[in-house]
């Protein structure tokens, strides 16, 4: 088996809409998202065309990920409160569901974990828009499931390698494929005209001394991706809990009492939803 | 805070989260102690789903393995910055699942 550039495979992986193992959930939602200038009305629309479509939106939006429970009950409704980022990543996190749990077992499990205590962290920080943040939680892995449906055999060996020699996959993915699903992540994300902070979130919650534009948000996200890894919930591809970064996690600033305010809800959320399957 | 069925609630408990009806009222609000009387009341509403009590609720993992597996996950950092605080916080919250 060789190795890949996985850069070389860009304008491929962007181009997602022709991958042949992307089912055509994922690929109708991406056009979607995808549409320049698309307004929510259009979105709503489309939401509203797809029955199972409209109760898992409403499912997520009254759910812990979004800290609205049992209050929203019509897709317009949500539509509006949420804006369009958050919804567009709403509707993608949902038609990855299913193939998170196909391609990895816990990875929506940990994604979900992720946009809880993101969500939590960022309203403890008073951030105007905290559902942005709990968006960046739910997607920052996205890129480990385009790897795992097109690339699976040597994404497969990545998590061998990670497993055999203790460290985390995303230092395996760099050995297997020279980049990372943060960078995979990141292509799609700029190609779903995510907003430029969540984009800067996928692609630095490894390394959130690079972020220029989001540098909170970042450092939310990549702690929420620690704590919930501390906690030992769902799984990312390796069972480790990585090191925090230092900067990151004085710009927090975070009490004990925080840390273990956020664990309770993380804790709480589980059990509301099971494992908010959808 | 474990989900109770309708049919198991016992006077006493005490809801952990409100009871919100089915147009998204509130009927009783969080912290309110169960009497028979509203049990009855919430059966008759057939909500489903169950209640939120207070309280522990049951682990599926016993606490030593719970534990073992914590250690094992933070062995390779614990030397960086921050990282044995944050284990210690974690351990707390998980033992407390278990009081």
């Amino acid at each position: 088996m060789d190795n890949i550039d996985i850069r070389t495979q860009r304008t491929r992986i962007e181009n997602i809409n022709a991958l042949p193992t992307v089912p055509g959930t994922v690929k109708k939602v991406s056009q979607v998202i995808g549409k320049p200038g698309v307004t929510l009305s259009e979105i709503s629309q489309f939401v509203v065309g797809d029955p199972a479509l409209t109760t898992k939106v409403l499912k997520m939006v009254n759910s812990a990920v979004y800290g609205f429970p049992g209050r929203i009950s019509s897709v317009s409704h949500a539509i509006m409160l949420l804006g369009l980022s958050v919804v567009k990543g709403l509707l993608l996190g949902i038609s990855v569901f299913e193939i998170m749990q196909q391609v990895m077992a816990g990875l929506w499990d940990h994604s979900v974990g992720c946009a809880v205590v993101a969500r939590a962290i960022a309203e403890k920080k008073g951030l105007k828009d905290p559902e942005e943040v709990s968006v960046g939680g739910l997607l920052h892995d996205f890129g480990k499931v385009i790897l795992m449906l097109e690339y699976q055999t040597q994404y497969e060996e990545a998590m061998k390698q990670a497993a055999s020699r203790k460290t985390a996959i995303f230092e395996a993915e760099r050995a297997v494929f020279q980049e990372t699903h943060s960078a995979v992540g990141t292509w799609l994300a700029e190609r779903w005209r995510f907003p430029p902070n969540l984009v800067e979130v996928i692609e630095c919650h490894h390394r959130p001394g690079s972020a220029r534009k989001a540098p909170m948000e970042t450092a939310i996200v990549h702690f929420s991706d620690i704590l919930v890894r501390a906690r030992g919930f769902g799984f990312g591809g390796d069972p480790l809990v990585p090191a925090v970064h230092p900067a990151a996690f004085d710009l927090l600033a975070l009490t004990d009492a925080d840390i273990r305010e956020v664990l309770d809800k993380l804790e709480n959320s589980r059990e509301e939803s099971g494992s908010l399957s959808l | 805070m474990p989900r109770i069925a309708s049919d198991k609630l016992q006077p006493g408990m005490v809801l952990a989260k409100p009871l919100v009806g089915k147009n998204g009222m509130t009927l009783l609000g969080e912290g309110t102690e169960l009497t028979e009387r509203w049990i009855e009341r919430i059966q008759d509403m057939d909500l489903e789903g169950g209640i939120f009590v207070e309280g522990p609720s049951e682990q599926t993992v016993p606490l030593e393995e719970a534990l073992a597996a914590l250690e094992a996950r933070f062995e390779t950092v614990l030397d960086r910055p921050h990282m044995a605080r944050i284990k210690k916080i974690v351990r707390e919250q998980i033992e407390s699942l278990y009081t």
